[in-house]
C-alpha cells in the first residue's frame, strides 16, 4: 500500500450518516460524526470494506440511545416532545371517558371491519383469471351479431375461427377454441365416474397458466385421443398424476383415450372450470358441424405477441368473418370484437353488442358501500368530538393563554384521532380475523388474511391514515379556533355555524342508512320476486337429467317403466334442460315473413307429454299427440311468436324452417325458460322422436321425494348400466342462475344492518352528551312541574326533526339509485310507496330507541340530584 | 440530578480517561478497550459513558484540533477532574483493601498466564 493510498479518505456508507443525522442531538453531532468516520478509516485499514461497513452499521445503531438524542435544554420543546405530551393527555382523556372513547372506538372499528371486509371482497374479484402469466396478452373474441335491425354480443363463436387467425394475423401468435362443459361418464376397470369436460386446442397450456404436474406443454392435446386431466381426476382413477400418465380411460363408453398430461387442480378463481380437457380435433370429428362458419358454438381465445398493438388488431379482425360466411342478402352480419380475458369474469355483459358492465356494478356499488360506512363512522368521530369539546375548551385556553399557536393545536387533535383510529383498526383486524370464515360461506369464497402481503398493510396503513385525518379534521379545527379569552371566561357558546355543521352532519348520515336501507329492501324484494315469479310453468317437482347413453335408443322402455313408479306424474324430455334454453334460430319463416328482417326463433325439441309434464297453459290447440301422426312435422309456439308471426288463427297455419314446412298444431301461453334477466323469446317446439338429446324430464308428486327418486335410479341403471345417475331439481337449478344476486343480497343485508347500527351508537352518544349538558335544565322544568313525558319529548325531537330531514333527502336519491340498478331485470319488481315508508319507520323507531334510553334516564333523574352540585 | 455512584462499565472509561490523557477521546478509548479486553467495544457506548461521567463531574471535556481522518471534524478530548480522581483513588483504595484481607487459599487457583 503507498503513500497516497493510506492517507486517502474513505468516505463510509452515506444514508447511515443522513438517518443519524436526524436522531443525533445537534450540538453533538460534529463529534459522533467525526468519531463514527475517524474509527471507519481505521478499520478499513484493518479488514475489508464490508466488514468495515458492517461495523460501522453497528457503530451507528450504537448511538440510538437517550444521551444521543437528549438536546440542549431549549424554551422551544422539540417535536417528539409534543407528541409525547398530546399522546398523554390523548390516553388520559381516553381512560376518563370509557363510555365515550369505546362508542368512538367501536364505532371506527366496525366500519374499518365492514371496509376491510369489503376491500377482501373486491380484490379477490379482481383476481379471478388474473393468474395467468401471459395475463395481459391474452384476449377473447367475441361476437357482434346483426340480424332483425338488432344488434346481440355473444361470446360464442365459429369452430375454425382460432386456426384461422392463427395463419391471417401476424400478431397473433396462438389461439384456441374452448368448448362448452360437458359432463361424460369415464371409466378405469370398474370404476365409473361424471366428469366435466372441455375440448381446446394445442396452444391451450402454453396459453393459460395451468401448471402441468406430468407430460409436457407442447403434446398434452396433440392428438386425437389425447387426454389431460386434473389431479384430482387422476387421484380418484388411478391414485396419483404419477400413476395416471400414460393410461387409458374410457369416455362415454365409445372410446378409449390416453392420458397425456395431468394438470394440477383449478383455482377457484379461474372462470374456466374443466375435470379434463380433449382435443378440438376430436371434438370436430365427433360434432361435424363444428367445422364450418355457419354455426357458432366454442369460445375462442388468443395469444397476442408482446410487441403487438390491441386496438390494431382489433380493427384488423373486425370484419374477419366477411370473407368466410358468404351471405348474398346480408340479413346477418357479424364483426369481432375482442375482450382482455381476465376482464370477462367482470364485464360479462352485453348493450348493443358492445360489453356492457356485470358483476363490475356490484363491484362499484359495494365500493360506494364501503365508503359510506367508513363515513358514517368517521361522522359519529367528528360528532362526538366537537360536541365534547366543551370538555376540552379549558385545556385549549390554557394552551393558548401560553403561547401555543392554532397549528399546534390542531396538530394535537389530529393526533388523538390518530391515536383512536390506531385503536379502532387494531380491533378491526381481530374482528375481520374473526369474521371472515362467516364472510366466505356468506359470500362462497376462500379469502384468507393476506399478512405476508406488504401492499395490504401499505393499504391498512393508508386507511389508518385517512380515516384518522378525516375524523380528526373538523374537531382539530374547531378546537384550535377557539377564542382563549371567552373561554377562560367560562362563556363557551357554540355559534349557529357549528351547530349546523353538526346538525347537517347528523342527517348526512342517516341520510346515507336510510338510502342502504331502501336499497337492501328494494334487492332482497327482487331477488323475492325471481325466485317465487309464476314462470308459465311449475318448477316445483319437476326433475331432469341427461339423456345419455342408450336412453335416447331405449326411451320407449324408459318412459314406459318410469311411468309404472307411482310418485311419477309424467315423463316428456326436451333438448338442453328446462331451467334454461338458449339455443337460437334465425330459420323460421312463413308468408309474409320479411327475409331481410328475420325473427329470432328459440328452437326446442321435446318428446311426447311435453306440454303435461312442463305445466304449461294452452292458449289455443293442444300438445303433440301419438293420435295424430302428422303431429311429427307439427310445431307448437309460445304467444310471443305468435305475436311476431302475425297469424289470426294459428292453428294449422303454416311455418316454414329452412326448407321444411310444418304445421302450427297449438299456442303455448308465455313462460319463462330463461333467467329474467332476459324478456321472453319467441319459442318453436318440434317433436323430436330420433336422435333425443338434453334432458329428461320427469314430473314427480309431492311427498315421497327420496322413494321415487331411488326408484327412478334403478330404472335408469338397468338401461344405462355405464352411466351413473345424476338429477337435478329444477327450481334448485333456476334459483342458481341467481346466485350471484343472492350473495349480494344477504351481503347488502348485514351491511346496511351494521350502518344503521353505526350511525345509531354516534346517536346513543350524542344523545347522553346532551343528556348531561342538559341536565340542569332538565332538573329546573321538573321542579316547575314538567311531566316526564313532556322532557322525553322535548328531548327526541331534536333529534327526531334531523332525521326527518335526513329521510326526505335519502328517499329520492334511493329511488334514482335502486330504479338504476333494477335497469338490469327484464322483469323487475315495482319500487312501491311502502318501501319507503317502511324504511323511514325502521329507521326513525330505532332512533327513538336509541335516543329514549338517553332521555328517559334524563327525564326520571331526581332533580334535586342534578341541580345540588356546583 | 448528579449520580455519585459509579458503574464498572463508567469507572474502566474514566480510568481509561486518565491513562490516555492528554489524547483521550471516544475513538482511542473505546479501541484501547478493545485491545484490553477482546470484546468489541462501540464508540457509542464509550460516548454514552463519557456524557454520564461528565454530567457526574468526573470529567471535563474540551473540543480538540481536527483531522484529516475525522473528515475535518473536531474531537472532543476528556480529562479526568479532581473529583473524578479522587473518585479512581477511592476505587482503588476499596479494591487494594479487600485484595489484602483475601486469605491466601481462598481463591481457587488459576493459571494467570
Amino acid at each position: 500500500m503507498n503513500n497516497k493510498e493510506k492517507n486517502h479518505f474513505h468516505p463510509p456508507p452515506r444514508w447511515l450518516d443522513w438517518l443519524l443525522e436526524r436522531f443525533c442531538a445537534p450540538h453533538l453531532w460534529e463529534e459522533v460524526q467525526g468519531d463514527l468516520h475517524e474509527r471507519y478509516q481505521l478499520r478499513i485499514k484493518r479488514t475489508s470494506k464490508a466488514k468495515a461497513n458492517w461495523l460501522y452499521f453497528r457503530e451507528a445503531l450504537s448511538y440510538l440511545r437517550p444521551s444521543a438524542f437528549k438536546r440542549h435544554y431549549s424554551p422551544q420543546p422539540s417535536f417528539a416532545d409534543m407528541i409525547r405530551n398530546y399522546l398523554t393527555i390523548a390516553w388520559r382523556n381516553l381512560l376518563k371517558n370509557k363510555a365515550f372513547s369505546s362508542i368512538n372506538i367501536a364505532g371506527l372499528a366496525l366500519g374499518m371491519t365492514c371496509t376491510l371486509l369489503i376491500m377482501f371482497w373486491i380484490q379477490d374479484e379482481y383476481s379471478v383469471d388474473a393468474f395467468h402469466t401471459h395475463k395481459n396478452q391474452l384476449y377473447r373474441i367475441y361476437e357482434r351479431q346483426f340480424f332483425s335491425g338488432k344488434a346481440q354480443g355473444v361470446i360464442w363463436t365459429q369452430g375454425p375461427l382460432a386456426e384461422e387467425l392463427k395463419e391471417e394475423i401476424p400478431e397473433i401468435e396462438m389461439a384456441t377454441a374452448f368448448s362448452w362443459t360437458n359432463y361424460q361418464a369415464f371409466t378405469v376397470g370398474n370404476k365409473t365416474n361424471k366428469q366435466g369436460i372441455n375440448t381446446a386446442g394445442p396452444d391451450f397450456f402454453k396459453m393459460f397458466s395451468f401448471p402441468l404436474l406430468q407430460g409436457n406443454v407442447e403434446t398434452a392435446l396433440k392428438d386425437v385421443n389425447n387426454l389431460a386431466i386434473s389431479r384430482k381426476m387422476a387421484e380418484a382413477f388411478f391414485g396419483s398424476p404419477e400413476a395416471a400418465i400414460g393410461k387409458t380411460i374410457r369416455y362415454d363408453n365409445r372410446k378409449d383415450l390416453i392420458i397425456t398430461a395431468v394438470f394440477e387442480n383449478i383455482p377457484q378463481n379461474s372462470t374456466l372450470q374443466f375435470d379434463c380437457l380433449r382435443s378440438w380435433e376430436a371434438y370436430v370429428q365427433d360434432n361435424e358441424w363444428a367445422k364450418g362458419w355457419d354455426s357458432n358454438d366454442p369460445l375462442t381465445f388468443f395469444m397476442l405477441r408482446v410487441d403487438a398493438d390491441p386496438a390494431k388488431v382489433e380493427a384488423k379482425l373486425k370484419h374477419f368473418t366477411d370473407k368466410y360466411i358468404p351471405d348474398p342478402n346480408k340479413t346477418f352480419r357479424t364483426e369481432l370484437g375482442i375482450q382482455p380475458f381476465h376482464e370477462y369474469y367482470l364485464n360479462s355483459n352485453f348493450e348493443n353488442a358492445q360489453v356492457a358492465g356485470g358483476r363490475i356494478k356490484y363491484i362499484h356499488l359495494f365500493t360506494i358501500v364501503a365508503v359510506f360506512i367508513l363515513l358514517i363512522a368517521c361522522i359519529n368521530f367528528m360528532n362526538l368530538a366537537t360536541a365534547r369539546s366543551a370538555k376540552r375548551a379549558k385545556e385549549v385556553g390554557v394552551r393558548k393563554a401560553i403561547g401555543a399557536i392554532r397549528s399546534a393545536l390542531t396538530g394535537q387533535f389530529l393526533s388523538e384521532a390518530m391515536l383512536l383510529t390506531i385503536l379502532a383498526v387494531g380491533l378491526s383486524l381481530l374482528l375481520v380475523f374473526v369474521l371472515l370464515p362467516f364472510f366466505n360461506s356468506l359470500t362462497d369464497k376462500h379469502m384468507t388474511i393476506p399478512v405476508t402481503n406488504i401492499s395490504f398493510w401499505g393499504i391498512v396503513a393508508g386507511m389508518t391514515f385517512i380515516t384518522g385525518l378525516l375524523a380528526g379534521s373538523y374537531p382539530a379545527f374547531f378546537l384550535s379556533s377557539l377564542n382563549p379569552v371567552n373561554v377562560l371566561k367560562g362563556t363557551l357558546k357554540f355559534t349557529s355555524g357549528s351547530l349546523w355543521f353538526r346538525k347537517g352532519l347528523v342527517v348526512f348520515q342517516f341520510a346515507l342508512s336510510t338510502i342502504l336501507i331502501i336499497g337492501m329492501i328494494i334487492i332482497y324484494r327482487q331477488i323475492e320476486y325471481v325466485q317465487t315469479k309464476n314462470l308459465g310453468y311449475s318448477r316445483e317437482n319437476l326433475i331432469y337429467f341427461p339423456l345419455e347413453g342408450n336412453l335416447d335408443k331405449g326411451y320407449g322402455i324408459l318412459k314406459e317403466q318410469l311411468s309404472q313408479i307411482s310418485g311419477v306424474k309424467q315423463v316428456s324430455h326436451i333438448t338442453e334442460s328446462p331451467a334454461s334454453l338458449n339455443w337460437g334460430t334465425d330459420g323460421i319463416s312463413w308468408p309474409g315473413s320479411d327475409p331481410t328482417n328475420r325473427v329470432r326463433f328459440t328452437p326446442v325439441g321435446v318428446g311426447y307429454d311435453f306440454v303435461e309434464t312442463m305445466n304449461l297453459k294452452m292458449k289455443e290447440g293442444r300438445d303433440f299427440s301419438k293420435k295424430f301422426a302428422t303431429d311429427s312435422t307439427g310445431f307448437l309456439i309460445n304467444e310471443s311468436a305468435l305475436k311476431a308471426i302475425g297469424y289470426k288463427n294459428p292453428v294449422g297455419k303454416f311455418l316454414n324452417w329452412g326448407n321444411h314446412q310444418g304445421k302450427i298444431i297449438g299456442v303455448i301461453k308465455d313462460f319463462h325458460f330463461q333467467s329474467l334477466h332476459t324478456p321472453i323469446r319467441p319459442l318453436i317446439a318440434y317433436l323430436r322422436n330420433q336422435h333425443r338429446e338434453g334432458s329428461i324430464m320427469v314430473r314427480i308428486e309431492t311427498g315421497n321425494t327420496q322413494r321415487t327418486l331411488s326408484e327412478i335410479e334403478t330404472v335408469c341403471k338397468k338401461l344405462n348400466p355405464e352411466y351413473p345417475f345424476t338429477y337435478y331439481f329444477t327450481d334448485q337449478e333456476y334459483a342458481r342462475q341467481y346466485h350471484s344476486e343472492q350473495v349480494i343480497s344477504r351481503l347488502s343485508n348485514y351491511f346496511a344492518g351494521l350502518a344503521i347500527f353505526i350511525a345509531c351508537l354516534g346517536l346513543f352518544g350524542l344523545g347522553s352528551f346532551s343528556a348531561e349538558q342538559r341536565a340542569k335544565e332538565i332538573g329546573i322544568r321538573k321542579i316547575v312541574g314538567a311531566s316526564v313525558g313532556q322532557i322525553v319529548l322535548l328531548f327526541s325531537a331534536d333529534f327526531l326533526k334531523l332525521i326527518v330531514v335526513a329521510m326526505l333527502i335519502a328517499v329520492p336519491v334511493a329511488w334514482y339509485a335502486v330504479n338504476e340498478w333494477l335497469q338490469g331485470f327484464a322483469y323487475r319488481t315495482e319500487i312501491s310507496w311502502w318501501i319507503f315508508v317502511l324504511a323511514g319507520i325502521v329507521t326513525l323507531v330505532i332512533t327513538i330507541l336509541t335516543i329514549s334510553f338517553q332521555s328517559i334516564k334524563a327525564a326520571l333523574q331526581n332533580p334535586v340530584k342534578s341541580l345540588r352540585t356546583e | 440530578m448528579r449520580r455519585s455512584d459509579l458503574g464498572e462499565f463508567e469507572e474502566i472509561v474514566l480510568l481509561t480517561v486518565a491513562v490516555l490523557t492528554p489524547n483521550a477521546y471516544s475513538v482511542v478509548i473505546a479501541e484501547e478497550l478493545e485491545a484490553q479486553t477482546g470484546h468489541t467495544v462501540t464508540t457509542g457506548a464509550v460516548h454514552a459513558a463519557l456524557q454520564r461521567l461528565e454530567d457526574k463531574g468526573l470529567v471535563n471535556s474540551q473540543m480538540g484540533e481536527a483531522t484529516a481522518e475525522r473528515g475535518g471534524r473536531r474531537k472532543r478530548l476528556f480529562t479526568v477532574t479532581v473529583a473524578g480522581s479522587r473518585v479512581l483513588h477511592e476505587v482503588q483504595a476499596v479494591r487494594d483493601r479487600l485484595w489484602q484481607r483475601i486469605l491466601p487459599n481462598a481463591l481457587p487457583k488459576i493459571d494467570l498466564a
